[in-house]
């Protein structure tokens, strides 16, 4: 497959991305080794490629049920506030829940969503993001799954987007500084 | 694995999908050649499937979700679905592929992809991974069909059997007991 022009360089290519998310999932599905009623929410659009395959991989019963987030100011600079535009199809009150995000960049929608999800009463509430820049952190919010800690730059692939574009490479790539100028 | 146990048989296995999936992806490549065409995912069923054959594409394109839902008390036979989740992006003059997971009556397809057209798309083209031609009651033309299936209630690869099952990453048959017990 052709490597985009804008792409800088892969970060983390498909075998890395599949041995993580086999991995993430082995101890997922050790940790919820009896749960009958785990659900896995997944954040649109980012996290539905990290969805598929980790959901796939898990050995434990669970459901997968997807929300969908805008934020009120638009532009790449992730801001607090969100708005909830998709709620789960339904009630996670006394299920154990996984949010599973693409990725941790300011930690303020993860936050949020914690905070939202803790105010519905489940069993349990844990997080798995793929992704998680340590430089861009503002806010503490507990990750209980992590696939990968990367740098400070603008990556795309595997469900992580450029202005909706490059969301699908089945790798993680580091684009150019001037394409997302 | 618990859940594979109530599996009758596998009718399409996890490398026959994969194999398919890429030939899929070069069909639609050779197709929009030269445009960038918009995914429509209908959740929550074609996440999986979505997932896979956007990663084979090298035709430039983009995603975006729908996710429906069957209004309470309403009649089956219209196919009229409740949008809980429109699409993010305007798809006026774009060249459009509503990618689903399977299609059986048809009469909800033919309800999204006639709400599609009323937003004036280049064109609106339909991607299915499996199509069960026995049971279709609307006559809506599909131009890439990944599989026709019999008229079996299958599960895996992103289709539910009251939630469950859809991590198989095979297409499977469930037992006719296991469908008694959870109905």
């Amino acid at each position: 497959m052709k490597i985009p022009d804008a792409v800088d360089r892969v970060l983390l290519n498909e075998t890395e991305i599949e041995q993580r998310v086999d991995q993430l999932a082995a101890r997922i599905s050790a940790d919820y080794a009896g749960v009958t009623d785990l659900v896995l929410v997944g954040v649109l659009k980012g996290a539905f490629i990290f969805m598929a395959d980790l959901a796939r991989r898990l050995t434990v019963s669970h459901r997968v049920d997807f929300i969908a987030l805008s934020s009120y100011e638009r532009g790449a600079v992730s801001a607090g506030a969100v708005r909830l535009i998709m709620d789960t199809r339904t009630s996670v009150t006394g299920q154990h829940v996984l949010i599973v995000e693409d990725i941790l960049d300011t930690g303020h929608t993860l936050s949020y969503l914690v905070r939202n999800f803790s105010a519905r009463q489940p069993a349990s509430l844990r997080t798995c993001v793929l992704l998680s820049k340590p430089d861009r952190l503002q806010v503490d919010v507990p990750v209980d799954y992590l696939g990968f800690e990367i740098p400070d730059v603008w990556v795309v692939g595997y469900g992580l987007d450029y202005g909706d574009r490059y969301r699908t490479l089945p790798y993680i790539a580091a684009l150019k500084p001037l394409a997302c100028g | 694995m618990g859940l594979r146990d109530d599996v009758a048989k596998v009718l399409i296995p996890e490398d026959a999908l994969q194999e398919r999936v890429a030939e899929l992806a070069r069909e639609i490549d050779s197709v929009y050649v030269g445009e960038r065409p918009l995914l429509v995912c209908v959740l929550k069923g074609a996440f999986v499937f979505l997932a896979d054959l956007t990663r084979h594409l090298e035709v430039r394109h983009e995603v975006d979700f729908m996710e429906t839902s069957s209004y309470a008390g309403g009649t089956a036979s219209s196919g009229v679905v409740r949008i809980l989740l429109d699409l993010e992006q305007n798809i006026e003059g774009r060249h459009v592929l509503v990618v689903e997971d399977i299609i059986d009556s048809g009469r909800t397809l033919q309800y999204i992809t006639r709400n599609l057209r009323t937003r004036n798309p280049a064109s609106l083209r339909i991607c299915t991974l499996l199509s069960k031609p026995a049971r279709r009651q609307i006559d809506v033309p599909v131009d890439f069909i990944g599989f026709e299936i019999p008229d079996e209630f299958v599960v895996g690869y992103g289709l539910d059997f009251v939630e469950e099952y859809r991590n198989l990453p095979f297409i499977g048959v469930l037992k006719g007991e296991v469908i008694q017990s959870g109905e």
